[in-house]
């Protein structure tokens, strides 16, 4: 393998990475682009997803890679999971918004921060204790297909995650541009009471908008499982912290911004590892995030929220 | 309403919560003192239970049990009973062995003054931290499994040992073998010209790595490269695809099961066909569990002699079999060795007369010369055991029995070179 294809693969291997880093930051950046709220439960509603995807793959009598499919059963394999494992995620997010989050919410201060936070813990212990701490052997029918591009390889489960990230990006963007209720979350994250008083329903609004985040976190919990055949109660920490720097680095609260905080950093974490030593990924990112930050404080794309993505 | 409430509700509350927890720790802090007045000694077992090595501490755990069990059976030893305190060294926050909880377990043991021994840590980087407060309390361990050379090392005794007496003892060796003799077979054996070396940043994967990288220079390996993986870190495809690049003929990795799985899998599918090496850290259930099929192909080593399918110890084996279940690891061997040792010294310090306490019964396993299955067990000065062997493995998947059947899909193939 030359240079070249070595990097073209990091590159692969980076939009990959960064695709699953963008879904995850679009549930950062849309809760803070509304109720400027970190949600730190986020982590672990992603490995929460990761789980409940598992569930149902096995429960279609998947186990381990032993079994692949092809063809329309792949296809309905997916589509199930997929649904079951948002619609999960998304009532996960509604329950903690409506019971942990809303009553706190005119409450001033870090109160609600930390309790997003202990909802995280919450969520971590209950997988711990009920599925136990081993890494989870991943139930995956994905078949082994792989192009060849030079001497770099391109596999189907990254064109597989590729699509799947874009569409539901596609589908949150014209949701939010185009939609009547995409509007009311528009104007409720321009401003709460004007968007009120011109008979938004702001509850539902903000419930709306856990649902679609926590829906988007399982997906691409499903998608870490399907990539890297491996699941376990950990996973959150890492990935989560990597997607909430790709919000804070594309600007928070603006939903391009995330998806191209989440690009922009997995393409680091890559080529920056194969550049210097993996060792190093973490000084890189948050040295170019304080970088960014000192000349662009708001970030990449500016602190905007929702109406201008 | 709800709002006015809730503050009484939760002073009340939080009072009550401490109440409990202060009588519990009062509880729980006098029942031991209490009992040891009685003719039964504790002896402590500290490992990992959760995490991602849990399986193999569970078979660690199930080894030593056995043999206290058995004894206890047979009316216990020198006419005291033996009774295990289980302690837990991972932790949900590290999801593998934590060196701070083990030191945290190790002070409740220290406290407690039955305690005549303990078995373990699984870990070195648990050993570490134990290491310095067993001295101080003169207090004899045995690990069954952690290797790394450190902590008995006579250079690093004002760290792990500022008492000066050997409190740390293996029925294992050490990766000052482990490592070497591994590239040692890889030269000779396996004709690796050039190596990749990885580690997963804790004590016993660095040291190995260093160990392991020493030799292969020695041995006329090229070494390629060295980087150091995060445990927590999901993806290992940017290094992977960094030494596809480079194309070494092996990856020799240094560590534990937490990032080896996930090397394994990401591995498979990046560089299927480089040679994969490992210690005794990808040796075992946890690795085999969740990494089939991608652990097919790696080798593996253990710090000990291959015993589970030796004749001589075909009766514990049964009988491991009979109370858990499911087929013990040779690391299951050397921590029912570790309870024999230390109930041996309780033999031993009972027939001479003095009185069986945790000095004594260190004293005691320092001249240990006892004959088990993985044959002679004594100890040098430092702890180590004298008998130097290193055992290489590989996985091979056998379609005949389970997928996560560690008797059956893990090979031995034999001793690795010494010098």
């Amino acid at each position: 393998m030359t240079f070249h294809d070595i990097l073209l693969q990091q590159v692969i291997n980076g939009l990959s990475l960064g695709a699953m880093y963008s879904l995850l930051a679009l549930g950062f950046t849309m809760v803070y682009g509304i109720i400027e709220l970190i949600n730190f439960a986020h982590f672990n509603v992603f490995m929460v997803g990761s789980f409940i995807a598992m569930f149902v793959l096995e429960g279609i009598g998947l186990r381990g890679q032993a079994r692949v499919l092809t063809g329309v059963p792949l296809v309905n394999a997916l589509v199930l999971a997929f649904g079951i494992t948002m619609l999960v995620s998304g009532l996960i997010g509604v329950a903690i918004e409506r019971t942990a989050l809303r009553p706190m919410r005119h409450v001033k201060g870090t109160a609600a921060m930390i309790t997003t936070i202990g909802i995280s813990y919450i969520l971590f212990n209950v997988i711990l204790l009920t599925v136990g701490a081993q890494a989870q052997n991943y139930p995956n029918p994905l078949p082994a297909g792989t192009w060849h591009l030079g001497g770099a390889v391109l596999r189907l489960r990254e064109v597989l995650l590729w699509v799947v990230s874009l569409a539901l990006m596609a589908a949150l963007h014209v949701f939010v541009r185009r939609t009547k209720m995409g509007k009311a979350m528009r104007a409720t994250a321009q401003d709460q009471e004007a968007a009120r008083m011109m008979g938004v329903e702001v509850d539902q609004v903000v419930m709306l908008t856990f649902f679609i985040g926590s829906a988007l976190a399982g997906a691409a919990g499903l998608i870490f499982g399907l990539y890297y055949n491996y699941t376990s109660f950990l996973i959150g920490y890492q990935a989560g912290l990597r997607a909430f720097t790709a919000a804070v680095l594309g600007g928070i609260g603006n939903i391009v911004g995330a998806m191209l905080g989440g690009l922009v950093i997995g393409l680091i974490e890559s080529v920056g590892g194969q550049l210097l030593a993996v060792r190093w990924t973490d000084v890189i990112i948050f040295s170019i995030l304080i970088a960014v930050l000192v000349f662009r404080p708001a970030g990449l794309l500016g602190l905007s929220t929702p109406q201008r993505s | 309403m709800r709002r006015r409430n809730t503050p009484a509700l939760g002073r009340a509350l939080g009072l009550a919560a401490i109440v409990c927890l202060v009588a519990t720790l009062v509880v729980l802090g006098a029942l031991p003192r209490g009992l040891a007045q009685s003719k039964t000694l504790y002896v402590g077992i500290t490992l990992p239970l959760t995490g991602a090595d849990a399986e193999d501490a569970e078979l660690i755990k199930d080894g030593a049990l056995l043999a206290i069990e058995q004894q206890n059976a047979k009316g216990g030893v020198a006419g005291y009973k033996i009774e295990p305190i289980i302690l837990d060294n991972g932790t949900a926050t590290a999801g593998q062995y934590d060196p701070a909880q083990a030191a945290t377990n190790i002070r409740k043991l220290v406290a407690n003054v039955g305690v005549v021994a303990n078995i373990g840590p699984q870990m070195s980087g648990s050993g570490k931290a134990m290491s310095p407060i067993l001295s101080e309390a003169d207090l004899a361990t045995i690990t069954p499994s952690s290797t790394n050379p450190d902590i008995t090392d006579p250079k690093f005794a004002s760290q792990y040992r500022p008492n000066g007496k050997a409190v740390y003892f293996r029925t294992v060796t050490t990766d000052a073998y482990q490592g070497p003799n591994m590239a040692n077979f890889m030269a000779e054996k396996l004709r690796v010209k050039s190596v990749y070396v990885l580690d997963d940043s804790g004590a016993y994967g660095v040291g190995m790595a260093d160990a392991f990288q020493k030799r292969a220079g020695v041995k006329g390996m090229k070494v390629l490269g060295r980087d150091q993986l995060n445990p927590k870190e999901a993806d290992y495809t940017t290094v992977l695809t960094k030494i596809k690049g480079l194309n070494p003929d092996a990856i020799y990795y240094g560590g534990v099961a937490q990032a080896g799985v996930k090397l394994a899998k990401q591995a498979y599918d990046v560089v299927p066909k480089l040679i994969k090496a490992g210690g005794d850290g990808v040796q075992g259930a946890s690795f085999l569990k969740a990494g089939f099929p991608a652990v097919d192909g790696w080798y593996s080593t253990i710090a000990g002699p291959h015993v589970t399918e030796d004749p001589k110890a075909q009766a514990i084996v049964q009988a491991f079999k009979k109370r858990w279940g499911k087929n013990p690891d040779d690391y299951s061997i050397t921590a029912y060795d570790a309870a024999l040792v230390i109930m041996d010294a309780i033999k031993r310090v009972a027939a001479s007369g003095k009185p069986v306490d945790r000095h004594s019964v260190r004293d005691a396993i320092q001249t240990t010369h006892l004959m088990t299955v993985q044959g002679l067990i004594s100890f040098d000065e430092n702890g180590d055991i004298k008998n130097r062997v290193v055992s290489v493995f590989q996985y091979r998947h056998n379609k005949e029995f389970p997928d996560d059947d560690i008797l059956h899909q893990i090979k031995y193939i034999g001793i690795a070179p010494q010098d």
